[in-house]
């Protein structure tokens, strides 16, 4: 009924080291990037989110806690060509491989990102039945796009983790008695998720912002 | 071959060697490199100022003393001790208490209707009443919740208002007989234990009940305080009873006639020892009795199986039955006394018997809410109440389909229990009250038949969640009904505590002699429940309970003369006086001029100052100053209206703020006691604190030596160590939660698996890619391991209170069959013993001893094993003299293989004294003394303590594969993870703290704990396995095993410390350092870590408890739970003892030359010894 916490940051890193980069590992570049960059990266990934979730509510009509599920399905459908495509844009490497292949390579992450994300969340204690199944699935391929690996950079780092750690604290109010339907695997955990990659989104910008400044300063 | 890493690498070797690595020349590589950092480590000179071994002991010994003394101390002022008086009332209640010296117990020998018209010559008021129906309904009912109370809402009215329509129109008669002041009614207010039995009792003694009160008598059921039946049985009162056959237990030999529905009785005196096992202390006694209480139930389960189906199928019989009886009691004229219980709950029906599998858990609570009420003590049977509830809602919520279904355990009535399931709809309540009103208007048109038939005098008592007081006397025709509910139940129908619902309950009095005109008048009056005893035994002219602490309710006297008011007024004044005097000796109102009219005027004018006892005292000495005056006809026909008001009003002042101070000090909790008991447990919290930071400063030192000279930086932060605190905490915070605190496990799971990713994360992170890569899997797997076998442990058993229903593998495993659980245990069986023997089978040196150890826990697994297969169908049948037979061999020979391998292996590995004491300056001189690591003392207290370890292991989880079948899989697993963690452990030698590692042990314990089905009720505890092998009822060993197996999880993590200190690789190899040094290197977190933990657990939950006191569920959710830390403190000593007793032999044979060293590990297994002692008689006395 629990969910994954740093298994995931961990074995991305395991996965990258041995198989390969995954969705959006490209991120050492981001070295080179400006504020502003950074800014409109988040601010894409940020809208993509929101999108996904005004497409569920006001096209579909569901929402998480009525159809966890599809709604989840939904933000990750929307959410993933950008994640992939922009993560790619910006990768690691731009001259010796290809933008074809970074997509390609993100395509490949994005699955293998996922079960690694399923697997933490079912250690932790989410449940294994069949009924459950669609929703680990959906929720651990949205968890793959928050948590792009291999980066040590904090402007990736601080979302994934912040990602990672309010998905662990979403998942505190599930064994409690309180009969709300948010309760359910995997709804309070995908709030909580969101809520804390939005939260390092925002505090990864205040840094490089800060970092910014300084560099400046140190400039002149 | 170098030893460096002998032991602690000795596992790694054996995979290596055997598995992993086929290339030797890469492995010798390794071992150079850690040879080489161990030996620079040895080097250090320990430079720090160091705290001695010998000290350490001492003060963690005074700690855990601290903290067992200031947990009695919390738990007997957390539990109050009702200060009651013994004995009867007598002739001597009529005297003042100033007189009561020299008065002599003859009356007791008198005949009853001498002692009935001494009592009134005495008393002086006469009788109104002679007749006397007691009525208590108790009507478990609602859709939504349970209702066992009827509050006076529903019949009077709230705030003056009068009560809903629906429910005016419902109880027509009972309308009319208020609206036509034939009755009067009152809001009764009950005491906060708002549960049946103590209500009961407070109604039939005036008393409030303590809370260890059924502790204390446990052994006999009946009601042996001074209460109303007793004095009406002494003036030789005729009692018929209908009903339940505890009513009989309860006052034995009271009645003359009756009609029992048979109950379990037994069963429920049992559990009353269980309950009180549970609340007061766990201590050795209590488990003892427990398991005793429960071999008994399990005994007279098959019977009790049948009852409870013909009790609750049948349940509209009985009721009819009881009708029938009812009217002809009525109409017969022998009896003063009748006590009746309808069953008015007509719409009945049983889900629970549909569902065979949940018996035993019902059962199991029915017989635990029966005890509560059954005992008519206090608090115990809000446990029991409270209990019920809980898991009359977790037993099948799983039938919530279209309606709410809420399944209930049934009390039926305040002197019968029964378990019902009840499907009710809330407008349901109105029907149910137009049945109270019919029963209400049969028994009083009854009696008005009777009188008008002019056949005499009709008493009637019923027992239900009213009482009836109904009365006429021949000349008078007046009756009086008493209509009496329990308590009352707040709007989501819990009971138990103290909210204005649930104290609100309803105290009806119909035929009192005068005419309340308005309707308004009838209704709105406020009472206590403790009020009814005084008020009824004045009204019936037998002397006032002694315990009594109500005040009588003067309106039932309105009828009397006034002198004879004031007289009663009197009476129950001294009553209260002596209950007084006996509770604060200081209170001497003696002197009070009984007989003097001197002062009177002027006494009786000044205001009443001081403390608390001389304001009672003067204010008793105005009011008899006052009576006396009054009674002395000095005052003259005008003013004798005005003294007597003033008397009475004196009077009420005095009886009012006596019974307030008494009923405080019933149920307030002694401050002090509470105090000292937290700041005991504070105390020792914080020196377990100290001792650990201490010994961290000290290896933090040694590392930043040792790690600055190799030139790494050691100044990190450290997730895994946040976390652990950070867990902790998260601990701490979540036990003032009640539902937290009914979820423990989830907690235990998600923090011990959160805490092993976070370690796998930061060990991944350190190992460098590459070269190291199959070690790096290897630790990877290791862990892999743990993560898997820990969910599929949390999958094992849905435990909790909430979310049992759902699915779990254990369920999965029963409903495939009794072949299925048997093979899967066998398996597991094999597989642990597999696993045991392999671990056992790294031990290098000495490879007989192993083989002989290995040998011995082989016959006994396999001893097991066939005891599985031959006896272990059914737990539940008395096992056969064979099973007991070779369950009793299997005992012996793993008592005797542990004993004998503690004992023996460390006389019996080798030992290289050779030359000690001049390898030191060698040793300071020289960096790399590789050959004199050889000869290290380490290695063999290493390789003897790993050998104990799993030798204490094997024995530990043999022993519990005898156990339920259902858990030898997760027995299994748990011992796989021990492994595992050992193994990953003894790789990560430098990655992690120690501290860390001990508590990432402890918490797979306890997440174990869980996973073994415990849960922190009382109800999961297996009882049946505590008698497996045990032939006479020897309650000391069934009550051992009972201990084993509730904690067998907790306790395999503290038993594999023994062998975490072995395969641990120390950093300070104390060569240079004395044989204390080691000791404590050694010793040290093992042992305080643990200890550490439960304190600080143990001290939060205290302090939470104390701010809880006043929450519903302080008795229900968080009173278990104390039991379950509290057994905490206790388990640790266990392996310490251990841990200390073994090497106290290793000490006392190694250090054969060195005197010092000798005294001092001797002093320490004293020490050691001499606590455990006295930890043990102090719980005993607990």
């Amino acid at each position: 009924m629990y969910k994954p916490y740093n298994f995931i940051l961990r074995s991305r890193k395991m996965v990258k080291r041995s198989t390969t980069e995954a969705p959006s590992s490209s991120s050492s570049s981001f070295h080179s990037m400006s504020p502003l960059q950074t800014f409109f990266v988040r601010l894409i990934c940020g809208v993509g989110l929101g999108a996904g979730f005004w497409v569920a509510y006001n096209v579909y009509f569901i929402n998480l806690v009525s159809h966890p599920s599809d709604t989840l399905r939904l933000i990750w459908v929307i959410e993933s060509p950008i994640v992939i495509l922009l993560y790619s844009y910006l990768r690691k490497n731009p001259d010796t491989s290809s933008y074809f292949k970074a997509v390609v390579r993100g395509l490949l992450g994005l699955p293998v990102g996922a079960l690694v994300n399923a697997l933490g969340a079912i250690a932790l204690g989410a449940p294994m039945g069949i009924q459950y199944m669609t929703n680990t699935f959906d929720w651990s391929l949205l968890m793959s796009q928050f948590t792009p690996n291999g980066s040590v950079d904090y402007m990736i780092c601080l979302p994934t983790h912040g990602a990672v750690i309010g998905a662990w604290f979403g998942a505190w109010p599930m064994p409690l008695d309180w009969e709300r339907p948010w309760q359910e695997w995997p709804i309070c955990v995908s709030y909580g998720a969101m809520a804390g990659y939005l939260i390092g989104m925002v505090a990864s910008f205040g840094f490089v912002l800060i970092r910014g400044r300084q560099q400046h300063q140190k400039g002149d | 071959m170098t030893k460096c890493h002998c032991l602690h690498n000795l596992i790694l070797k054996k995979l290596i060697s055997s598995h992993i690595f086929p290339s030797r020349s890469r492995r010798s590589t390794e071992f150079e490199q850690s040879k080489h950092f161990c030996s620079k480590s040895m080097s250090y000179k320990l430079s720090v100022s160091s705290i001695t071994c010998k000290r350490l002991t001492l003060l963690s010994i005074s700690a855990v003393f601290i903290q067992i003394i200031g947990l009695s101390l919390f738990v007997f002022g957390f539990f109050p001790v009702k200060l009651a008086l013994s004995g009867v009332s007598g002739p001597e209640s009529y005297r003042a208490p100033a007189c009561d010296s020299n008065h002599n117990q003859t009356h007791m020998s008198l005949p009853p209707p001498q002692l009935r018209s001494l009592y009134q010559d005495l008393s002086g008021i006469p009788p109104s009443f002679d007749r006397l129906i007691l009525m208590d309904f108790a009507s478990w009912y609602d859709s939504i919740h349970v209702i066992d109370g009827l509050p006076a809402e529903f019949v009077l009215g709230k705030d003056g208002n009068p009560p809903r329509k629906a429910f005016m129109e419902a109880m027509p008669y009972t309308q009319s007989l208020l609206a036509n002041g034939m009755a009067i009614g009152y809001h009764a207010k009950a005491a906060p234990p708002t549960v049946t039995m103590p209500r009961l009792k407070a109604m039939v003694s005036g008393a409030v009940g303590g809370f260890l009160d059924v502790a204390f008598n446990f052994n006999t059921q009946a009601l042996l305080d001074d209460n109303l039946l007793g004095q009406f049985f002494s003036i030789g009162w005729k009692m018929v009873m209908l009903g339940d056959e505890t009513w009989l237990k309860l006052f034995p030999g009271l009645f003359t006639r009756q009609d029992g529905v048979s109950s379990f009785f037994l069963a429920g005196i049992l559990l009353d020892l269980l309950t009180a096992a549970a609340v007061g202390c766990s201590t050795l006694p209590n488990y003892v009795a427990l398991v005793l209480l429960l071999f008994f139930m399990s005994l007279t389960l098959a019977e009790h199986l049948c009852l409870v189906n013909v009790e609750v199928k049948d349940t509209v019989q009985v009721d009819q039955n009881v009708s029938r009886h009812l009217g002809d009691e009525l109409s017969r004229d022998d009896w003063n006394l009748l006590v009746c219980l309808s069953f008015l709950l007509t719409k009945i029906y049983c889900i629970a018997f549909e569902h065979f599998p949940l018996l035993r858990r019902l059962l199991f609570c029915t017989v635990v809410t029966y005890t509560g009420t059954t005992f008519p003590d206090s608090s115990l049977s809000r446990i029991g109440s409270c209990w019920t509830y809980w898991w009359s809602q977790q037993v099948l919520p799983h039938q919530v389909v279209t309606e709410r279904i809420i399944i209930f355990l049934f009390q039926f009535g305040i002197f019968s229990c029964i378990l019902m399931f009840v499907h009710f709809l809330s407008v349901l309540m109105a029907p149910k009250l137009v049945e109270m009103d019919q029963i209400v208007k049969m028994i009083h048109t009854s009696i008005i038949q009777t009188q008008e038939s002019d056949q005499g005098n009709t008493l009637l008592v019923s027992a239900f969640l009213f009482f009836i007081v109904c009365n006429n006397t021949l000349e008078l025709w007046k009756q009086i009904d008493v209509v009496v509910s329990d308590h009352g139940m707040t709007e989501s129908g819990n009971h138990g505590g103290s909210s204005f619902e649930e104290t609100d309950s309803l105290a009806l009095f119909i035929g009192l002699r005068n005419h309340v005109s308005d309707y308004a008048s009838a209704t709105n009056n406020t009472a206590y429940q403790v009020d009814i005893a005084p008020t009824l035994a004045l009204l019936f002219g037998v002397p006032i309970p002694k315990n009594n602490i109500g005040v009588l309710i003067s309106e039932s006297f309105d009828s009397l003369k006034d002198d004879h008011r004031l007289r009663a007024l009197e009476l129950n004044s001294w009553q209260l006086l002596r209950l007084l005097q006996a509770h604060s000796s200081g209170l001497s109102c003696g002197n009070i001029p009984y007989n003097g009219f001197s002062d009177s005027k002027t006494s009786g004018t000044t205001a009443c100052n001081g403390s608390t006892e001389k304001m009672l005292c003067c204010l008793y000495m105005k009011a008899a100053v006052l009576h006396n005056s009054w009674k002395s006809k000095q005052v003259s026909e005008s003013d004798r209206w005005e003294v007597y008001s003033s008397t009475f009003a004196a009077y009420h002042k005095f009886l009012k703020t006596a019974s307030e101070w008494l009923s405080s000090r019933a149920t307030d909790k002694p401050v002090n006691l509470l105090a000292s008991g937290v700041a005991a447990m504070l105390l020792s919290c914080l020196i377990f604190l100290s001792l650990i930071l201490r010994m961290c400063r000290e290896v933090s030192l040694v590392e930043k030596q040792h790690l600055s000279e190799l030139g790494s930086n050691s100044q990190r932060w450290h997730l895994d160590e946040t976390f652990v605190l950070g867990v902790i905490f998260i601990l701490v915070v979540s036990m003032t939660s009640s539902s937290m605190v009914e979820e423990e496990h989830y907690i235990w799971h998600f923090m011990a698996s959160t805490l092993y990713l976070v370690l796998l994360r930061k060990t991944a992170q350190l190992l460098p890619a590459g070269s190291r890569v199959f070690r790096g899997q290897n630790i990877m797997s290791s862990v892999f391991v743990l993560l898997i076998s820990g969910r599929i442990l949390r999958g094992w058993h849905q435990g909790g209170v909430n979310w049992t229903y759902l699915p779990d593998i254990s369920k999965w495993l029963e409903q495939g069959g009794n072949d299925l659980v048997k093979a899967v245990q066998l398996v597991s069986g094999v597989m642990a013993i597999c696993v045991g023997l392999y671990a056992l089978s790294f031990f290098g040196s000495k490879k007989i001893i192993v083989q002989v150890v290995g040998i011995n826990f082989c016959i006994a697994g396999l001893l097991v094993l066939q005891y599985v297969m031959r006896y272990q169908d059914n737990t539940f049948v008395p096992s056969s003299d064979g099973a007991t037979l070779l369950a009793q061999i299997i005992y012996a020979i793993l008592g005797s293989a542990t004993v004998g391998t503690v004992v023996v292996i460390p006389w019996l590995i080798p030992i290289h004294l050779s030359d000690m004491g001049s390898s030191h300056n060698i040793f300071l001189s020289t960096l790399v003394p590789s050959d004199i690591k050889e000869k290290s003392p380490l290695m063999e207290i290493r390789d003897s303590l790993y050998v104990i370890g799993w030798s204490y292991i094997l024995c530990w989880c043999l022993l519990q594969l005898l156990q339920q079948p259902i858990n030898s899989m997760p027995l299994f697993l748990l011992l796989v993870q021990i492994m595992t963690s050992m193994l990953y452990f003894s790789y990560s030698c430098l990655h992690h703290k120690e501290w860390v590692e001990v508590s990432a042990l402890c918490f797979l314990g306890m997440a174990g704990h869980f996973a073994l089905g415990n849960s922190n009720t009382l109800a999961t505890i297996d009882v049946a396995g505590a008698f497996i092998g045990i032939s006479s009822h020897s309650t000391l060993l069934s009550g051992i095993l009972m201990f084993s197996i509730t904690y067998a999880s907790p306790m395999l993590a503290l038993l594999s410390m023994v062998v975490y200190m072995s395969v641990k690789s120390y950093l300070v190899v104390p060569h240079n350092v004395d044989s204390g040094h080691l000791l404590k290197t050694m010793l040290g977190f093992p042992c305080l870590v643990p200890l550490g933990i439960n304190s600080i657990l143990l001290t939060a939950y205290t302090i939470v408890l104390l701010l809880m006191r006043n929450h519903l569920f302080v008795w229900s959710v968080f009173s278990p739970k104390v039991e379950n830390i509290h057994e905490g403190s206790f388990r640790c000593l266990v392996p310490i003892c251990l841990c200390y007793n073994c090497l106290h032999l290793r000490w006392g044979h190694y250090c054969g030359c060195d005197w010092d060293i000798r005294i001092f590990g001797a002093g320490n297994a004293e020490n050691e010894a001499i606590f455990n002692f006295q930890s043990l008689t102090i719980q005993d006395r607990a």
